[in-house]
C-alpha cells in the first residue's frame, strides 16, 4: 500500500494573521488515531518560553485510515490527504 | 527485575529508590538546565530531524529494510541514553513505566521531592489541543514548568502530599493510567495520568514497539468464580487487554496486552480482579 501523505496549507492555517490552531484544533480532535500534532514552527523567532505562533503537522501518518474526517472538519479547507 | 531496577533500584524497583528523587542527583545531572531545554521545545521533538530522520511517518520509516532496523536501534539508544552528552531537545534519557495507584501513592507520600505541582498535560495539548490538569511533577521540574505559561493552570499552587495523592487517585479512578518518568535517567520527577493514543510515550510503545514506557511490575489476575460478566472492566482498559467471552459468561485477560496499570479494578464491584507481580507467571517474567 502506498504511504499516506497529509499536507496542510500554512497560508490558511498556522501563520501570523491566519487561523490560530490553538483556537481551532478541529482536526486534532476529530482524528481518532490522533495523527496530527500541534507545535511551534521549527525556525520561527519567538519568545522561547511563551511562543504565540503554532502550526499543525500530520506526524503519525502510518496510522491514518484515510477516513477524510479531518478534510471535512477543517473550516479553511487547508488539509489535503493523498496516497 | 528489569535492567533499570538493577542499575538504579538499589535492590528495589527503580522508582522506589529515594536517591533517584534527590536534589543532589538533580544538581549532579544539571537537571534544571536540561529540563528547561527539554520542556521549552517538547512539542517539537517529533518534528525535528534526529540523525537525519524526523518522526513524521515513523511507522513507514521503521518498516524500511535495514534503515528501519538502524532507526529503531538509534531511537532505543536515545530514549535510554545515560551518556554525558545527551541532548535535551531530543528528550534523550526520558522514559517511564506504568505503575498501579498503590505504588504511585508511595511515591507521592514518601519519595517525591518538593515542590509538587499539577500542570496541564503536554501530550493532550499537542495531540488534541486539550488542556487537562493531570500531570503531577516534582523536584526541579516544578520550577521549570512554572516558567512556561502554556502548561500553567490559573492559580497553580504547590500541592501538599495528601492533595497530590487525592488528585492522582481521582485521575486513576477516572480511567487515566499512572506512569512514572525518568527525565533524564536516573532522575525521577513526574507522575503522569496518561491516555492512549494521546500520550507520546504510550504512542511510541503501543504503535511502534519502542520502549519509551515499560509495562508495570504487575499483571492483572481475574478470579473466574467471582466474575459476573458485567463487562464494566472492559471499558476501563486503555490497552484492549480485557474481552468478554459470551460462551464463558465472563471476561478473559490478554496477558500480552496487559500493562498492569490496575485501572480495571476500579470498575469491578465483585472483587474479581487483583494485581499480582508479573514475575509470578514464568511466561511473563522480564516481559516489560
Amino acid at each position: 500500500m502506498n504511504a499516506t501523505r497529509i499536507a496542510i496549507d500554512y497560508s490558511k492555517c498556522g501563520e501570523v494573521g491566519k487561523i490560530d490552531p490553538r483556537k481551532c484544533g478541529k482536526c486534532l480532535k476529530i482524528c481518532d488515531p490522533a495523527v496530527f500534532l500541534m507545535h511551534q514552527p521549527l525556525h520561527t523567532q519567538q519568545d522561547p518560553f511563551d511562543p504565540q505562533v503554532w502550526r499543525i503537522t500530520a506526524v503519525w501518518l502510518s496510522l491514518c485510515t484515510r477516513c477524510m474526517k479531518c478534510v471535512n472538519a477543517c473550516p479553511e479547507k487547508a488539509i489535503t490527504v493523498s496516497w | 527485575m528489569c535492567e533499570w531496577c538493577m542499575k538504579h533500584g538499589a535492590g528495589k524497583k527503580w522508582y522506589l529508590n529515594a536517591k533517584n528523587y534527590s536534589d543532589e542527583l538533580a544538581r549532579e545531572l544539571e537537571a534544571e538546565a536540561y529540563l528547561t531545554e527539554q520542556w521549552r521545545n517538547f512539542e517539537q521533538v517529533f518534528i525535528r530531524k534526529i540523525a537525519g530522520f524526523s518522526s513524521i511517518g515513523l511507522g513507514y520509516k521503521l518498516r524500511m529494510p535495514l534503515i528501519g532496523r538502524v532507526l529503531r536501534w538509534n531511537a532505543e539508544k536515545m530514549i535510554h541514553s545515560e551518556s554525558r552528552n545527551r541532548d535535551p531537545i531530543r528528550a534523550d534519557g526520558h522514559f517511564g513505566q506504568v505503575i498501579p495507584l498503590e505504588d504511585a501513592r508511595i511515591i507521592l507520600s514518601e519519595l517525591a521531592a518538593e515542590p509538587i505541582i499539577e500542570n496541564y498535560c503536554m501530550c493532550r495539548w499537542m495531540q488534541r489541543n486539550v488542556k487537562d490538569v493531570c500531570c503531577i511533577n516534582f523536584g526541579v521540574l516544578s520550577g521549570v514548568i512554572e516558567k512556561l505559561p502554556r502548561f500553567v493552570p490559573e492559580g497553580m499552587q504547590h500541592l501538599d502530599r495528601e492533595k497530590a495523592m487525592n488528585r492522582l487517585t481521582e485521575h486513576n479512578e477516572k480511567g487515566y493510567v499512572a506512569t512514572v518518568w525518568f527525565q533524564p535517567v536516573p532522575y525521577i520527577n513526574a507522575i503522569c495520568s496518561c491516555e492512549s493514543p494521546e500520550c507520546g510515550g504510550l504512542r511510541l510503545r503501543k504503535d511502534f514497539g519502542l520502549h519509551s514506557v515499560y509495562k508495570a511490575e504487575y499483571v492483572i489476575l481475574l478470579d473466574p468464580d467471582k466474575c459476573q460478566g458485567c463487562k464494566s472492566c472492559v471499558t476501563m482498559c486503555q490497552f484492549g487487554a480485557i474481552r468478554y467471552i459470551p460462551s464463558l459468561k465472563r471476561v478473559i485477560v490478554d496477558y500480552n496486552a496487559c500493562f498492569g496499570c490496575g485501572l480495571c479494578r476500579h470498575a469491578c464491584i465483585h472483587d474479581a480482579l487483583k494485581l499480582i507481580p508479573r514475575e509470578d507467571f514464568p511466561g511473563l517474567r522480564g516481559m516489560y
